[in-house]
C-alpha cells in the first residue's frame, strides 16, 4: 500500500493536469455563484421592500431566500463535484490498491451502521463516497455517513438532529469472537474525573457491562462496554489498545469503535461531508490536498495501522 | 419516632447494599477463574496432539516432551487447588514455549500443515488465556479494593473475606515471549 508521501506525490504530479483543468472550472464556478448570489439577493431586497408593512412575512421571506439559495448552490456545484470525484478521488483510490472500487453516490449499508450499535437508532441515513474492496488480503469498506434522528416537539413540528456525520469504516477482524464490544470516547472521566466518572459509566443502563482496561492512557481516552469481560480483553490486546490510541491521535476527531459479527466498525466524527471539492480555496492548496490524501490514507491504512492482516490465530 | 425509624431503614438498606456488593465481587472472581480454568483445559487438551506431531523430529528434546506430558497428567488430576493450577500454568507456558522454539529450527517441521494449524490454535488459546488472566486480575483487584476500602472493609472483616492473589506473570513466561521474537 502506498505511503502518504507517495500519495501526495501522485496528487501533485500525476494528477496535476486534471487539477489545473478543475481549478479553471472552480474559478468559473466561483464567479457564477457570486453572480447568482448577487441577483438572488437583489430580487429579495426588491420583493421584501413591498412586504415591509407585514413584518411576519420578512421571516418567511428570509427562510425562502435561504432555501432557494441552497437549492441553486447545489445545482451549480453538482457537475463540478462529480467531475472532481471521478477524476481526482477515484484515481487516488485506485492508486492505493487495484482491488478497490469507488462509487460516489452509494454509502455503506444501513444495517452495518445500525448493527455497530455505536449511536442511537437513526431515523434517516444518507451518505456518499463508497469505497470497497481488499487491502493486503483483508476486506474493507467505508463511506461518508450522515445519520439523523427525528424529533417531534409539542406542536408536532418535525425537527432533525445529527447523530453522526463523518467517516464510517467496516473491515474484517482477524480474531473470532461471539459477543459485542464497544469502545467509545470517554467523556465522563475527562469531565468529572476518575471517581465520579467511573461511577457514572458503570451505571449506564443503556449499555452493557463496563470493562475496565489495564492500560491507563487507553482508559483515560476511551470507555469500553461488553457482554463478555474476557472476550473484550481478547479483542483489545495491549498492542491493539496502543494502536487505537495512535489512530485517535492521527485522526484528530472523536473515534468510536465497535466489534460485532467478526468485523470491526470504526466511526470518526468529522462533523462534515468528506471528499467534497473545495470551492472557495484552491485545489492545489497544501492543506486542502492533505484533507483528501490524508483522510484516504487514514481510512485504508487502518488495515496496516491495526495489523488486521496479521492472521496468526485460527481465523486464517 | 418516625425520623429514627427512617434513619434505621436507611442504614439497613446501606448495609444490605454493601453486603450484596461484596458477595457479587467475590462471585465475579470465582466466575472468571472458572473461565480461566476452561481455557487452561483447552490448552492441556492440545498437548497430546502437539507431542505426537513433533515426536519423530525432536529426538533431542525427549525430556522436554516427557516433562510436558507429565505436567498435563498433573493438571488433569481431579482435586487440585487454585494455587496449584496457577503454578502449573506457568510451568506449562514455559515448556510449550521451549517446544515451539525448537520447532522453529526444523524447516520441514515448521512447514508441516498440521504443525501450522496447531501453532495457530495454540496462539489463539494463549491469547484467550492472556485475556482471561487479565479479566481475572481486574476482578481480584475490584474485590481486594472493596475488602480494604472504607466503609466496606468493616463488613468484609465481619464476613471473614480474605484478600485474593492476582495472576502474576512469571519471569519464565516473559522469557518465552522474548525468545519467540528473536526467532521471528
Amino acid at each position: 500500500m502506498k505511503s502518504k508521501s507517495e500519495l501526495t506525490d501522485f496528487y501533485y504530479k500525476t494528477l496535476f493536469p486534471t487539477l489545473s483543468k478543475l481549478e479553471e472550472k472552480r474559478k468559473h464556478l466561483l464567479y457564477r455563484i457570486f453572480v447568482v448570489g448577487v441577483l438572488l439577493s437583489l430580487v429579495f431586497i426588491i420583493l421584501s421592500s413591498f412586504l415591509l408593512q407585514k413584518p411576519d412575512f420578512i421571516v418567511f421571506a428570509i427562510f425562502v431566500y435561504i432555501a432557494i439559495g441552497s437549492f441553486l448552490y447545489k445545482l451549480l456545484v453538482k457537475d463540478y463535484t462529480l467531475e472532481f470525484k471521478q477524476n481526482i478521488i477515484k484515481p487516488l483510490i485506485e492508486t492505493i490498491s487495484q482491488e478497490l472500487s469507488y462509487n460516489c453516490h452509494h454509502h455503506i449499508n444501513e444495517h452495518l451502521f445500525k448493527r455497530s450499535d455505536l449511536f442511537a437508532k437513526p431515523d434517516r441515513i444518507s451518505g456518499n463516497d463508497y469505497v470497497s474492496g481488499i487491502v493486503k488480503g483483508t476486506k474493507i469498506e467505508f463511506s461518508d455517513i450522515h445519520a439523523e434522528a427525528r424529533h417531534k416537539d409539542s406542536k408536532n413540528k418535525e425537527s432533525w438532529s445529527t447523530l453522526f456525520r463523518g467517516l464510517f469504516i467496516v473491515a474484517e477482524f482477524n480474531k473470532n469472537f461471539n459477543s459485542k464490544t464497544l469502545v467509545l470516547p470517554d467523556s465522563a472521566q475527562s469531565t468529572f474525573g476518575n471517581l465520579i466518572g467511573g461511577w457514572l459509566q458503570s451505571n449506564n443502563f443503556a449499555r452493557d457491562e463496563l470493562v475496565r482496561m489495564d492500560d491507563n492512557e487507553f482508559e483515560r481516552e476511551f470507555v469500553v462496554y461488553s457482554k463478555d469481560q474476557i472476550e473484550a480483553r481478547y479483542i483489545l490486546s495491549h498492542s491493539l489498545m496502543k494502536k487505537l490510541l495512535g489512530l485517535k491521535k492521527k485522526s484528530k476527531h472523536p473515534l468510536y469503535v465497535s466489534f460485532v459479527g467478526n468485523h470491526i466498525h470504526i466511526a470518526i466524527d468529522y462533523k462534515k461531508d468528506l471528499f467534497e471539492p473545495s470551492i472557495f480555496y484552491s485545489l492545489l492548496d497544501y492543506n486542502i490536498a492533505m484533507e483528501y490524501v490524508g483522510t484516504l490514507h487514514l481510512a485504508l491504512g487502518i488495515i496496516d495501522e491495526l495489523k488486521l492482516n496479521e492472521k496468526i490465530w485460527s481465523k486464517l | 419516632m418516625s425520623l429514627s425509624l427512617l434513619i434505621f431503614v436507611v442504614i439497613l438498606v446501606i448495609l444490605v447494599l454493601m453486603y450484596n456488593s461484596l458477595v457479587s465481587k467475590k462471585n465475579q472472581v470465582e466466575n472468571i477463574f472458572a473461565s480461566v480454568d476452561a481455557t487452561l483445559k483447552k490448552r492441556y487438551d492440545l498437548i497430546p496432539n502437539i507431542v505426537a506431531s513433533v515426536k519423530e523430529y525432536l529426538q533431542h528434546e525427549k525430556e522436554l516432551l516427557s516433562e510436558i506430558t507429565k505436567l498435563r497428567a498433573q493438571a488433569n488430576k481431579p482435586n487440585i487447588s487454585d494455587e496449584q493450577k496457577i503454578a502449573l500454568d506457568a510451568k506449562v507456558s514455559s515448556a510449550l514455549g521451549s517446544i515451539m522454539v525448537a520447532v522453529e529450527a526444523y524447516p520441514e517441521l515448521k512447514a508441516n500443515e498440521n504443525i501450522m494449524h496447531l501453532q495457530a490454535t495454540l496462539n489463539e488459546i494463549e491469547e484467550q488465556l492472556s485475556a482471561a488472566r487479565r479479566a481475572f486480575n481486574q476482578a481480584v483487584t475490584d474485590y481486594n479494593n472493596a475488602i480494604e476500602m472504607v466503609p466496606t472493609n468493616f463488613m468484609a472483616s465481619a464476613m471473614a473475606y480474605k484478600r485474593k492473589e492476582v495472576f502474576s506473570i512469571v519471569e519464565q513466561e516473559r522469557k518465552y515471549i522474548d525468545v519467540k521474537k528473536l526467532f521471528n
